[in-house]
């Protein structure tokens, strides 16, 4: 699934490591879902659109 | 496209984890080491005495600590994490299981297979690690 996590959270100045530490998951788990590689769980993407303050479906695009 | 924003070091709470992991860990191997030294210096397995099957299991007592240990991390770490590390654990089960199998039938051809359960225990370790290094390239 496409998402535009990689532009937030250099748009926020954050590290992998940064935005791992504020959604509690290892910076693995960031870089995997930037690059696709993962999609995240329902809770994870609440987090993430909780964190950025944007609707999940703003974030993560299901036909990407 | 990589930007100074990309680092390929550990985060803040990847180093706490695995600093969690080795605490919990290393009681483990610590002891299994102890306990091995004192059934090798003072077991002698080689004997005649009912007591020598006693200290020959005495090891794995320790390692008990190890798969605590496990089960502590494996609750915490991140989703993504427990699937690479069950994809690791199941190319590991799968190989020793395959092993065993193949272990066993050469015991019935007659081959000595005193060493089988190293043989086991080696091939299903080495391929849950070559797992797991596989899964977290793909």
């Amino acid at each position: 699934m496409k998402n535009s996590l990689r532009a937030l959270r250099e748009g926020h100045g954050w590290t992998q490591g940064a935005l791992a530490d504020q959604l509690d998951v290892s910076r693995q788990t960031v870089n995997a879902l930037e690059t696709g590689r993962y999609d995240p769980s329902l809770p994870l993407a609440f987090r993430i659109s909780g964190l950025f303050g944007r609707p999940i479906e703003a974030i993560f695009d299901p036909e990407g | 496209m990589t930007s100074e924003l990309d680092s390929s070091g550990a985060s803040r709470g990847d180093r706490a984890r695995t600093h969690a992991y080795l605490n919990d860990f290393l009681p483990g191997i610590v002891g299994y080491l102890a306990v091995l030294t004192l059934v090798v210096l003072f077991g002698n397995l080689d004997g005649t005495s009912p007591l020598r099957f006693l200290w020959a299991v005495l090891p794995v007592i320790p390692t008990l600590w190890c798969l605590r240990a496990v089960a502590r991390h494996i609750g915490r770490i991140d989703d993504f994490q427990q699937r690479l590390l069950l994809q690791g654990l199941a190319v590991g089960f799968g190989v020793a299981m395959i092993t065993a199998v193949t272990v066993g039938f050469l015991g019935i051809a007659g081959l000595d297979m005193r060493l089988a359960g190293w043989i086991i225990f080696a091939a299903g370790m080495l391929a849950w690690i070559l797992g797991a290094a596989v899964s977290a390239k793909r």
